[in-house]
C-alpha cells in the first residue's frame, strides 16, 4: 500500500482547488484584516456573526428527527430534550413534506417511514405536546410549497397553546433547490408559482411572526448531491438573490424588513478545512451581497445564522463504526467553521434511521466537542491560519465565478425550468463516481482498507408498519367531524387568492384551523398552476 | 452469442415517494456510458414501472431504493409484470436494503441487489452475464 508521499498526485481540495505543500505569509499579503475578515460579531463576519460566539452561546445542538406516528416522534422528541438536545427540528416523511395525505393511495408505502406522517393540525398538537417550543425553537423542515400548511398547522398549533406568534422562535423550510432539483418531491407546482408562494410565506411571517424564520435556504441535499463545495456556496447565494429579487419586485418591504427573517442550512462534508473555510466564506458573501447590491443597512439582513448538518453520503455501509470517526470530525468543522447549530448524524445513516443508541452517541459527539475540547473557548480560533485564509479567498472567488454560470443559464428560475440545474447536477454526480472507481477519491473501506462484508452489528430501526392505518383511520374521523362548509369556504377563498396574486397565507392560516388537510390545501395550487415535473431523463 | 450492449434496453425507476436520485443517475449514466439504452424515469408508482418497462420493451428493470417502505415497493412492481406476463424483464436493485431482506428479495423474484459503495462496472456486468445467459437459454 503506497503512501500518500509516494504517489505522484496533485494535490486538491475535495471541490478541487489546488493546494500547495505549505502557506506562508506571502499566501495573505494582500488580505486587509479589515475589510476582508474583520473581528467577529463586525462585517464582513469572516470570522462569526457573533462578537463572543460560543462563550455567549453555544451553538444549538438539534437532531433532524421524527418517524411513524406524531405520537411516537413526540416521544422520540421528549427523549432527545432529556439527553441534552437543545433545539428541535422535525423530520416529515416525504408524504408530508410533498403536501400529500397519508390515505393519499400513492403514499401507502411511504407513510412514517422517513419522517414522521402529518396530516393536520391535531398531528401538530399530538408531535409537539408537552414541549417547550416558545423557549426552544424549532425547525420544521418541509419542502415548498409544503411548508405554507407545514408553518400554518405549526403557528395554529401554538396559537391554541396560547402563546404569542409575534414571540414565536424557529425556521420553516421553502428550500426551492431543495424540493425541485436535489430531492425532488412529489407534486410540485411550476418554479415561478413556487417561488411566488414562498415569498408570500416570507412576507406574512415577517408581520405576524418576526421571531420566526420563514425562509430556510438549504443546501444540504443540494451538496450530498455531489456537487462541490464552492457551488454550493453559489447556489446558496443563487437562491438568497432570487427570494430577494422577488420581495423587492413587490415594492412591499425593504431589504432590511425582510432579509433579517432567513436562515441558512449548509452541510458538513469531509474535506476539513475546506468545510471551515466554507462557512467563513460564505459569512463574508452575504455580508457583500446584502450591502453591496441589496444596500442592507440592518446587520440582522446579513449575519449569516446558520445550521449545519453533518454530510450523510460520506458516511458508509461498509464497516459503519468508522462513520463515528467522521461525523466527529466533521463536528469539529463545523464549530471550528461557527456554526450557530449542528446536528450530527448517526453513525448506521447507511442503514436506517437513528436507533435510541445511535442517536446518543451522535448527541455526545456534539456535547463532547462543546465541553471538553475547549475549541468553544474561543472565538474563530483559526483565523490567520496561511492555508485557512487563503482557501476561504479561492472557495469565495470560485463561489461567485460558478453563480455567474447560474445568473447566464436564467437564475434560480431559468436554471430549473430548463433543466440546466439538474444537468449540472448529474456532472456532479457522475464526477464524484468516478473519483472513488478511480480510487482518486479515497474512502475507507470502500477502496481502501476494504474488508469483507459482515453482518450488520447494531440493531436496525424499523418504523412503525401501521402508521399508515393509523393516519388512514384519524383522517376518516377528521374529515367526518369538522364543519366541511368551513373547509370548503377556506380553500375556495385560496384559490381566488392564488389566482388574484393576493398573498395566499392568510387563506392557508383560516384552512388548517378548520382541520383542512395537507392534501386538500395542495390540490389547489395544484389545480390552478398545473403540475412541474423535474426535466431529468 | 452476446446481446450487443446498445441493444440492451434499461428502465431506471425510484418506486414510491423518496426523492434522492442520486444513485439512479450515478448508475443510468454509468450503463448509458457502457452504451446500454437506458431510460431514466424518476419517482414513479409500482404498477407505472411495471407498465413502463413492457411499453417500452426493456430488458432490465432497475429500482432504486432509498425508502424503507421497500418491501411493499419491489413486491407491486414484481407482482405486475407477473400479471402482465412480462417476468422475463430481469429486476435489480439498488440502495439501502437491510441485509435480513436479500434472500426474501430474491426468492421474490429480484435479480440481485446492489448495496451501496459498490461500483458501477459490476452492476454493468451482472447485467451482461445475465442476458447472454437468457439468450442462450
Amino acid at each position: 500500500m503506497s503512501s500518500v508521499n509516494e504517489e505522484k498526485e496533485e494535490f486538491r481540495t475535495n471541490s478541487g482547488i489546488p493546494v500547495k505543500e505549505c502557506y506562508g505569509p506571502q499566501d495573505i499579503n494582500q488580505l486587509d484584516y479589515d475589510r476582508d475578515i474583520g473581528p467577529p460579531g463586525q462585517s464582513p463576519y469572516t470570522r462569526g456573526i457573533y462578537a463572543t460566539m460560543y462563550r455567549g452561546r453555544p451553538w444549538s445542538i438539534r437532531q433532524f428527527s421524527g418517524h411513524s406516528t406524531p405520537e411516537e416522534t413526540n416521544q422520540w422528541f421528549r427523549q432527545e430534550y432529556e439527553m441534552g438536545q437543545t433545539g428541535f427540528s422535525v423530520a416529515f416523511d416525504v408524504p408530508t413534506e410533498s403536501g400529500i395525505d397519508s390515505d393519499d393511495p400513492r403514499a401507502e408505502a411511504d407513510v412514517g417511514v422517513g419522517g414522521v406522517a402529518a396530516d393536520t393540525i391535531e398531528d401538530f398538537e399530538i408531535i409537539f405536546d408537552g414541549l417547550p417550543i416558545d423557549e426552544v425553537g424549532t425547525s420544521i423542515v418541509a419542502g415548498c410549497p409544503a411548508t405554507c400548511q407545514v408553518t400554518a398547522m405549526y403557528f395554529a398549533m401554538a396559537e391554541k397553546r396560547g402563546l404569542d406568534l409575534k414571540r414565536l422562535p424557529g425556521t420553516g423550510g421553502t428550500d426551492l433547490i431543495t424540493g425541485m432539483c436535489a430531492e425532488p418531491l412529489m407534486d410540485l407546482i411550476p418554479p415561478h408559482h413556487m417561488l411566488r408562494i414562498c415569498v408570500d410565506l416570507i412576507e406574512w411571517c415577517c408581520k405576524v411572526a418576526p421571531r420566526w424564520h420563514p425562509v430556510n435556504i438549504d443546501m444540504y441535499n443540494i451538496r450530498e448531491s455531489g456537487v462541490t463545495a464552492y457551488q454550493e456556496l453559489a447556489y446558496m447565494f443563487a437562491e438568497i438573490g432570487a427570494y430577494v429579487d422577488e420581495e423587492l419586485k413587490r415594492n412591499r418591504l425593504s431589504i432590511d424588513e425582510f432579509a433579517p427573517s432567513f436562515a441558512y442550512n449548509m452541510s458538513m462534508d469531509i474535506d476539513f478545512f475546506e468545510e471551515i473555510a466554507k462557512l467563513r466564506a460564505a459569512r463574508r458573501m452575504l455580508s457583500k451581497m446584502m450591502t453591496r447590491k441589496y444596500g442592507a443597512k440592518n446587520p440582522r439582513s446579513y449575519q449569516l445564522r446558520v445550521h449545519v448538518q453533518t454530510g450523510g453520503s460520506t458516511h458508509t455501509r461498509q464497516q459503519p463504526l468508522n462513520n463515528v470517526v467522521r461525523i466527529a470530525y466533521e463536528v469539529l468543522a463545523a464549530a471550528l467553521g461557527g456554526t450557530q447549530s449542528l446536528h450530527a448524524n448517526a453513525y448506521d445513516e447507511a442503514i436506517c434511521l437513528p436507533t435510541e443508541e445511535s442517536l446518543k452517541l451522535a448527541l455526545r459527539t456534539q456535547q463532547i466537542a462543546q465541553m471538553e475540547t475547549k475549541i468553544a473557548n474561543v472565538v474563530d480560533p483559526l483565523a490567520g491560519s496561511y492555508y485557512l485564509e487563503s482557501l476561504t479567498d479561492a472557495l469565495e472567488k470560485e463561489a461567485w465565478d460558478y453563480m455567474s454560470k447560474i445568473e447566464q443559464a436564467g437564475g434560480l428560475v431559468g436554471a430549473l425550468d430548463s433543466g440546466w440545474m439538474h444537468r449540472e447536477f448529474i456532472k456532479a454526480m457522475v464526477e464524484r463516481q468516478k473519483e472513488i472507481e478511480s480510487g482518486k477519491r479515497k474512502i475507507v473501506g470502500v477502496n481502501c482498507f476494504v474488508e469483507p462484508d459482515e453482518p450488520y452489528p447494531g440493531k436496525v430501526f424499523h418504523a412503525n408498519p401501521e402508521t399508515v392505518n393509523i393516519q388512514e383511520a384519524k383522517l376518516k374521523r377528521i374529515r367526518a367531524m369538522r364543519d366541511n362548509g368551513k373547509v370548503q369556504k377556506a380553500l375556495d377563498q385560496l384559490r381566488r387568492d392564488l389566482e388574484s396574486g393576493a398573498n395566499v397565507m392568510p387563506s392557508v392560516m383560516e384552512a388548517v384551523k378548520t382541520y383542512t388537510t395537507m392534501g386538500e390545501i395542495s390540490k389547489v395550487w395544484c389545480d390552478v398552476f398545473g403540475i412541474w415535473v423535474p426535466p431529468i431523463h | 452469442m452476446e446481446k450487443q450492449d446498445n441493444h440492451i434496453r434499461v428502465l431506471i425507476a425510484v418506486p414510491g415517494f423518496d426523492g434522492h436520485w442520486r444513485g439512479a443517475m450515478t448508475v443510468t449514466a454509468a450503463l448509458r456510458d457502457a452504451g446500454m439504452e437506458v431510460i431514466y424515469v424518476g419517482n414513479q408508482t409500482p404498477e407505472a414501472i411495471a407498465e413502463m418497462a413492457v411499453q417500452e420493451d426493456v430488458d432490465v428493470i432497475g429500482l432504486s431504493i432509498f425508502s424503507a417502505g421497500y418491501m411493499r415497493l419491489i413486491s407491486r412492481v414484481l407482482a405486475d409484470l407477473k400479471a402482465k406476463r412480462a417476468e422475463h424483464i430481469i429486476v435489480i436493485v439498488g440502495g439501502i436494503i437491510l441485509p435480513e431482506h436479500i434472500n426474501q428479495l430474491k426468492e421474490m423474484g429480484v435479480a440481485e441487489i446492489f448495496l451501496p459503495g459498490g461500483r458501477t462496472e459490476t452492476i454493468i456486468n451482472f447485467i451482461r452475464e445475465n442476458l447472454e445467459q437468457k439468450m442462450v437459454l
